[in-house]
């Protein structure tokens, strides 16, 4: 392919009504591969449950509810704060976007200290990866949302260096747009992973 | 069409709404576990609690009125899936179990 076959897009390039694209392209590929791996996880989840109604109903009432209770707020609320980053920062507000940014890292820092509570007070009441089918896909799905998370969360940290040197204007700030259409895909995903073990009973 | 349907927002309003309702959603599906423990229809309205916050987040957050159509299907579609396999599920579980049984 040469030069001319490829499209050249300027950050600040207005897309008209109905196009845009978020961020950059590569982020939505990476959350498009992100959706498919998700998804082939909930086809294990719906397979399982289906295989095992008893161990599925039983199950949820041994997690702690609260815990994933406490996880779910703790990302709508930084999914939430870094959506206001973004928004302040089209309004030319660089420094409360700024402060956005950092409540949103700071709530998000909140999921893996949760994460590690509950694991403990799973382990506490004798719940571990062999402790039956509902268990083992728990712990499969969770853990691998707490990786994807972990992503999101070392991606915040990044952007508040680029966001804190200057690295971003009202005209182009698509790193920081790229970074919350990942959060927010994440956080769609654990929307969908909450009632699954903590819910449905 | 109004100009805020047409421009990436500014506003931290529906931003905020969209965040109180994610949060009221969340707590209700707290109850629900809790309250109607085992009951036929929950798996329905799970269903319906999972659509609503996805599409809430899609919507507000990513403002997935605005993308390009593509990324649009892909949030719809993801969204929409676990809904649909919740609802079959609940009414035919022992088939679709019969259908992935190796």
């Amino acid at each position: 392919m040469n030069a001319a076959a490829l499209p050249v897009d300027y950050p600040s390039s207005p897309a008209p009504a109905g196009r845009r694209i978020p961020g950059n392209k590569g982020m939505w590929v990476g959350i498009t591969c992100e959706f498919v791996e998700f998804l082939v996880l909930f086809i294990t989840y719906f397979v399982a449950r289906s295989h095992f109604p008893e161990s599925f109903e039983q199950g949820a009432d041994r997690l702690s509810r609260i815990s994933g209770t406490v996880i779910t707020l703790l990302m709508v609320t930084s999914s939430f704060f870094i959506a206001c980053s973004v928004a302040t920062m089209r309004a030319g507000q660089r420094q409360r976007s700024i402060y956005w940014l950092i409540a949103g890292l700071i709530v998000a820092l909140g999921y893996p200290v949760a994460k590690y509570l509950e694991i403990n007070w799973n382990l506490a009441h004798g719940i571990n990866g062999e402790s039956g089918i509902f268990f083992t896909v728990y712990y499969y799905l969770t853990f691998n949302h707490l990786v994807h998370a972990t992503w999101g969360i070392l991606g915040m940290l990044w952007v508040l260096v680029r966001h804190l040197s200057g690295g971003y204007t009202v005209e182009d700030h698509d790193g920081l747009e790229a970074l919350a259409s990942y959060w927010h895909a994440t956080d769609i995903i654990w929307l969908v992973i909450f009632p699954f073990f903590y819910v449905l009973a | 069409m109004k100009a805020s349907d047409s421009t990436p927002t500014t506003s931290l309003l529906p931003l905020t709404t969209a965040w109180l309702a994610l949060v009221a959603l969340t707590l209700i599906s707290l109850g629900l576990g809790q309250w109607f423990h085992g009951a036929p229809w929950l798996p329905l309205l799970v269903a319906a609690i999972v659509w609503i916050k996805g599409t809430l987040v899609a919507r507000e957050f990513i403002e997935s009125r605005l993308t390009h159509p593509f990324i649009s299907r892909v949030l719809t579609g993801f969204i929409a899936f676990t809904p649909i396999a919740l609802v079959l599920t609940a009414f035919f579980g022992g088939q679709f179990a019969r259908w992935a049984t190796l």
